[in-house]
């Protein structure tokens, strides 16, 4: 793509390059408007509410420690154990009567500490992100068969525990459910974190060109670490509002997050031209898959079939996105 | 397409595939030492464990276990040979490198396909021939995607994942298919100088993919296309060709793991989806057994048989199998901490 092919791009070219850069939104868009035809409840206040609540807030948050820790370059296949280790240590702290507040706070220590694992070995012990969450992940799903017997869930559904977990998931402020406002806090915060700081120039830095991040000053080790660190506790804040929102602690459920977080993480990429992660990239892949989900399930489609719904459709937006960005080539 | 490429280039294949390069490598050789510390220090590693279990486990020794974890490793094998296959032709970056993410739920739907076939009545050969055509159809899905329209292997393959679990909980509706034909009778309970046909299926198709991998032109294509792409095209090779001939390869072993499958509990069952992490472990930690550090046949095979063992000796130790997978963890990371150190500073990211 030299200037001179710029100059003389066609009309047909540059309409082309709108649906390879947009081909997220537009699906996104279409598709709203095939189940809003489709369904007569999908727009409805109810509806958009479950989709946003159940669907859309603990995707997003993993989602978006995800986009953090892949815009540095990296993968965290471990993010289902850090949600899982919030959940597990919160429930079981709240079992044992303990408050919620102290529950939380340990709770997501405990995801951190995962996070501070991971860090260590790929910082210190220079083991390639894949591999070495790839452990932390196997390790994470050992210790919580150990810790529950081979995988026994926790219930609270009543009483003291229940009360607490109401608190956190089913208060709101001024009419916004406590979950949305904490992904909203997320997302600014990411935002500002990756798009609008120092440290997220660090973190881009690092993603795109590694070896002159390193040449140039940047302290890799310590900015990578925080990148973990940072996914991590996301991870934690989604495996809290988790375990108060099915009010249960279900052993190894985190790793439901993972495939899909990294499908909503790189369907996002498909809006910037060199295909970096974006906060709002991030937002719409997740956006993408809740909605389609949760149409295919009103319009009546069976379980297993909506696997396949989403699984052709993701390959679709990306096949027209890449396909396109090749011809242009 | 590939199937007559590759056959020609087979034919024109010598026996020797290195190429006799004789520049110096004083600097190197430090480097080199290391690297051989590690490689003798994972055997070594590897070595322990197993001592540690042939002297503490009762019956680890015997004829009869051996036999029975090659057995139980038939499946992992066939599957992490496809996924190192993958690995091999698209390079091992970590984001943008080869991988294919869809193999064990390709293996799912080709056994559910071929579960489903035998219990419609219809003969072996139709119903293997329905699971390979299942197996190398995803396979060349994943190399449309990846080769034809240039969308990063992890992600294609992801969304291809989906559409493979998606279509195997169609057809099977998320129940056990139960099978029988003489063909998965042999293969349960048929032996060979005592060493049952599930054994032999991992023997034979390692020595047939290790010769194809290691001994042929193509192999040897297959890593410079992996090791350095653009070089590979500068040298004539074409890259496309030899990329998407890794995905079909693995399609096709999807496929050859999911009849084993079926053979093994005779019917075909949901949560195949779950060997993913196990098979992308197997072909990973394989690497460590390489001089270059790259992933082997032999190297997989060996990672495959290792893991198996670990399972059984744990088995045998009467250790809780929630264990295993720990163990399993925490030896990756060992093992890859280990050769990273060796790796020397400018290769540790």
């Amino acid at each position: 793509m030299s200037v001179s092919q710029d100059t003389r791009a066609t009309g047909a070219q540059k309409i082309g390059s709108f649906i390879a850069s947009y081909s997220v939104v537009i699906t996104f868009l279409a598709i709203c408007l095939f189940f809003a035809m489709a369904s007569p409840t999908f727009l409805t206040g109810a509806n958009l509410y479950n989709v946003l609540v159940n669907n859309v807030v603990m995707l997003a948050i993993v989602a978006l420690g995800l986009t953090i820790v892949i815009s540095s370059g990296g993968i965290d296949l471990s993010v289902g154990v850090s949600v899982d280790m919030a959940s597990m240590v919160f429930v079981m702290l709240l079992a044992a009567g303990y408050g919620g507040v102290f529950g939380v706070t340990v709770g997501l220590l405990a995801a951190v500490a995962v996070g501070v694992l991971n860090a260590i070995l790929i910082t210190r012990l220079k083991i390639s992100p894949f591999l070495a969450t790839l452990g932390v992940l196997f390790i994470g799903q050992s210790t919580q068969q150990l810790a529950t017997s081979g995988g026994q869930p926790i219930y609270l559904i009543t009483g003291y525990a229940g009360a607490q977990f109401n608190a956190i998931a089913r208060t709101s402020l001024l009419g916004v459910p406590m979950p949305v406002l904490v992904l909203v806090a997320c997302i600014v915060v990411v935002y500002l974190l990756l798009h609008r700081s120092v440290f997220g120039r660090g973190v881009q830095a690092m993603g795109a060109q590694p070896g002159v991040a390193w040449y140039s000053g940047l302290r890799v080790p310590r900015q990578l670490s925080l990148v973990y660190i940072g996914c991590a506790l996301l991870c934690g804040i989604t495996g809290i509002l988790l375990s108060a929102t099915v009010k249960s602690y279900v052993p190894l459920s985190g790793n439901a997050f993972l495939l899909d977080a990294i499908g909503a993480t790189f369907i996002g990429t498909t809006l910037s031209a060199e295909r970096r992660p974006t906060v709002i990239g991030t937002l719409l892949g997740v956006l993408l898959l809740a909605v389609v989900k949760n149409g295919l399930l009103l319009i009546g489609w069976n379980f297993y079939w909506q696997q396949v719904g989403i699984g052709v459709l993701v390959f679709l937006v990306l096949a027209v996105s890449f396909g396109l960005r090749r011809a242009r080539q | 397409m590939t199937a007559t490429t590759m056959k020609s280039t087979v034919k024109a294949a010598g026996a020797g595939a290195a190429p006799g390069e004789k520049q110096p490598r004083v600097q190197n050789t430090g480097k080199r030492i290391g690297t051989v510390a590690v490689r003798l220090g994972a055997i070594a590693t590897f070595t322990l464990i197993l001592v540690y279990f042939a002297l503490f486990a009762p019956g680890f020794l015997s004829s009869f276990n051996f036999i029975n974890v090659v057995e139980q490793s038939a499946i992992l094998g066939v599957l992490a040979f496809g996924m190192a296959a993958v690995i091999i032709g698209g390079g091992s970056n970590v984001t943008e490198g080869g991988i294919d993410l869809s193999i064990a739920a390709n293996m799912g739907l080709c056994a559910a396909v071929f579960a489903t076939m035998l219990q419609a009545g219809y003969p072996d050969t139709v119903a293997v021939l329905a699971g390979i055509a299942c197996g190398v159809a995803v396979g060349a899905l994943n190399a449309v995607a990846v080769v034809g329209l240039g969308i990063l292997p992890l992600l294609a393959t992801l969304a291809v994942m989906n559409i493979a679990a998606g279509a195997e909980l169609t057809l099977t509706q998320n129940t056990v298919v139960g099978a029988t034909s003489p063909l998965l009778a042999f293969l349960v309970s048929g032996s060979f100088l005592g060493i049952s046909t599930l054994a032999w299926c991992l023997i034979l198709f390692s020595l047939v993919i290790l010769v194809f991998i290691h001994k042929t032109a193509f192999g040897l294509r297959l890593y410079a296309v992996g090791g350095h792409p653009e070089a590979a095209r500068a040298a004539g090779i074409s890259v496309p060709l030899h990329v998407s001939f890794t995905y079909l390869f693995s399609g096709l072993c999807a496929a050859i793991a999911g009849i084993l499958a079926v053979s093994r509990l005779s019917a075909s069952t949901p949560g195949s989806g779950e060997m993913l992490l196990s098979v992308l472990a197997a072909a990973l930690l394989g690497t460590v057994f390489s001089r270059r550090l790259v992933p082997t046949i032999g190297g997989t095979l060996l990672s495959v048989l290792f893991i198996g063992f670990l399972a059984n000796g744990f088995q045998l130790l009467n250790v809780s199998s929630y264990w295993v997978n720990g163990v399993q963890g925490a030896l990756i990371l060992l093992v890859v901490a280990v050769t990273s150190f060796a790796r020397g500073p400018e290769a540790s990211r």
